[in-house]
């Protein structure tokens, strides 16, 4: 046996595992998604299938295998399979970049299925290439509902994208790497991101709820204006396999948070006293916090109302990217002539925080930036008095 | 490395086929976002990875996106039938393909290395994103400044293209002021002329009336 195969055999593995786990993770929050949904709206939810409904995921993964998988006239053949496996396709890649704990620390082996310099880079890279899952899926479906949702994901990502990067250009530059591990390790030892980038962090919260179409962004697949937008003409599995890609990328973007903001794999450092070496331990910190965003992207979902497309728009290339840049612009003045002249992270810390503090305060003068459409610039014409002379 | 860079290489001019001989536009722009990953995988095989990420951000993650967009939004992706419009489209574009490959094939023979490879490849440092940015604002500072205000006039100039005509001031008095105390040549001073009157809208005769009575 080469020696190259047995490094391939334990990645393989590794991969397999990654994509179970998330397929099971899905299953399971769409199962805690409607129980918490119903806990918000004081009713019961799903709890006849199982002991406390928890058979519940079982029973709709088999209803949807087994489904007549319906393709419409219209639809152009090759297109319309191939959308729902790109848009999972890369969302599994996507998560596998993330490291779930120091190197080795899993059995041995390294916990993460790649580890790539350009690592948030890739990752970036990665979701951005997810938009063609929903964008082709919508289109190839050759009616007009799915065509409209398809336009307003593609031109909802691409703008929420540039927010999106702008927002983690910040951590970067404080940080100087785009390995993930580089990224977390850097927190171990300064203390994490969120301290100091507090500002950043919330752009990054926003945009990353356009990104994965959630409420109050999910645009794409408004009901109420649109049927199920790009999703309205797929059943069985291959709606089952859109599904999954939106919880993957949601379970991705909240990975995301937690590795760029909040300390990643590794876990509070006080613990260590109570059982030495807790804060090392793989997976586990990671699923943490991935859990108290998975709970935060649905808290938000049965609270806030959907935006009106027009606003969302607004609200991203108005709003989001001048600020994004604003904090870059923050990030490098700190690092170019605040630390020379010694002043610590906490200064840049109290600066966004400062920043948040002021967006809060100003939201409602900044309101119609986005809520209305501009002022036209044509002058109203007088109107003339009724009556006679 | 090298038998990934050949299969790359092969999916890239795969692409480009497709971009080429499909009938649907969509399926072509669908070639073309496959040839640019494909050239994205090029540069990861040759330890670019910063370029390879911004390859496949940039181009297939947000400009074909736009292209798609436009294809979908103006309906585009019927095949086209009919003749080219345009006379020995196909002979020509033969003709540019031969000299274009020409060209390749005697720089490919005749290149030769600015510096020796070894230097290079530490100069590049792994094509981290720190080294490229480096050398990118230092060394070519300025043709990095000229593409940008490239791009910046190109967007300056589609703001120009697709904005309103600004609107432009019409005869019709608009409040009760103006009405009344007419300047010259407007309504009132060649109320008498036919064919001046003939062209105005019968709102605005209405509106004279009011002002002679």
């Amino acid at each position: 046996m080469p020696d190259w195969l047995i490094p391939a055999l334990i990645t393989l593995l590794k991969a397999v595992l990654v994509a179970l786990a998330l397929l099971t993770a899905f299953a399971y929050m769409t199962l805690v998604e409607r129980r918490l949904l119903a806990r918000m709206q004081i009713r019961w939810g799903p709890n006849r299938v199982g002991p406390m409904g928890l058979l519940q995921p079982l029973a709709d993964a088999i209803k949807s295998i087994f489904k007549e998988d319906l393709q419409v006239t219209m639809a152009d053949k090759l297109v319309y399979t191939l959308a729902p496996i790109l848009a999972i396709g890369t969302a599994l890649t996507a998560f596998g970049g993330i490291p779930a704990g120091p190197a080795g620390s899993l059995f041995g082996a390294d916990p993460w299925v790649y580890n790539l310099d350009a690592g948030l880079l890739a990752l970036l890279a990665l979701t951005s290439m997810g938009v063609y899952g929903i964008f082709l899926g919508g289109w190839a479906s050759g009616s007009k509902y799915p065509m409209l949702g398809a336009l307003r994901s593609s031109a909802q990502m691409i703008s929420y994208e540039l927010g999106m990067g702008l927002s983690v250009l910040g951590t970067l530059m404080l940080i100087g790497s785009t390995n993930f591990r580089v990224i977390v390790e850097w927190q171990a030892l300064q203390g994490w991101t969120i301290l100091f980038q507090v500002f950043a962090f919330a752009l990054f919260l926003v945009s990353s709820f356009a990104e994965v179409n959630r409420t109050p962004f999910d645009l794409p697949e408004a009901e109420q204006e649109i049927v199920a937008g790009y999703l309205t003409e797929y059943s069985a599995i291959k709606w089952a396999l859109f599904q999954m890609a939106e919880y993957v990328n949601m379970m991705t973007a909240s990975a995301l948070m937690a590795t760029l903001f909040f300390g990643g794999y590794r876990g509070p450092v006080f613990l260590d006293g109570l059982i030495p070496g807790i804060s090392g331990w793989p997976i586990i910190w990671l699923v943490v916090k991935i859990g108290f965003f998975l709970f935060l992207f649905i808290w938000v979902r049965a609270t806030l109302p959907r935006l009106r497309y027009d606003q969302l728009m607004r609200f991203g290339w108005k709003l989001v990217l001048p600020l994004a840049l604003g904090n870059t612009m923050l990030v490098a003045f700190h690092l170019a002539f605040l630390r020379p002249s010694g002043l610590g992270l906490w200064f840049l810390g109290l600066l966004s925080l400062a920043a948040l503090l002021v967006l809060f305060v100003m939201g409602d003068r900044v309101r119609s930036l986005w809520s209305a459409p501009a002022a036209p610039k044509v002058p109203a014409k007088a109107t003339r008095p009724v009556g006679g002379d | 490395m090298m038998i990934a860079f050949i299969l790359l290489g092969a999916l890239t001019l795969v692409g480009g086929v497709i971009t080429i001989a499909a009938r649907n536009a969509v399926h072509a722009a669908l070639g073309l976002v496959g040839t640019l990953i494909s050239v994205a995988g090029l540069f990861a095989t040759l330890n670019a990875s910063f370029l390879a990420a911004t390859q496949v951000i940039v181009y297939a993650g947000a400009i074909m996106v736009l292209f798609l967009f436009v294809i979908m939004l103006l309906n585009a992706n019927q095949p086209i039938s009919g003749r080219d419009p345009i006379p020995f489209v196909r002979e020509l574009a033969g003709l540019g393909g031969v000299v274009l490959a020409g060209a390749f094939t005697i720089l490919a023979v005749s290149y030769k290395d600015p510096r020796p490879v070894a230097e290079a490849t530490l100069a590049l440092g792994g094509g981290s994103a720190s080294v490229i940015g480096e050398t990118l604002l230092t060394r070519f500072l300025l043709p990095f400044e000229a593409v940008s205000i490239l791009l910046l006039v190109a967007i300056v100039g589609a703001v120009a293209l697709v904005q309103r005509p600004v609107p432009q001031p019409d005869d019709v008095p608009d409040s009760e002021a103006e009405l009344l105390t007419p300047p010259v040549g407007s309504a009132i001073s060649r109320g008498g002329s036919q064919p001046v009157l003939q062209h105005q809208s019968l709102q605005h005769r209405n509106d004279e009336g009011e002002v002679r009575a």
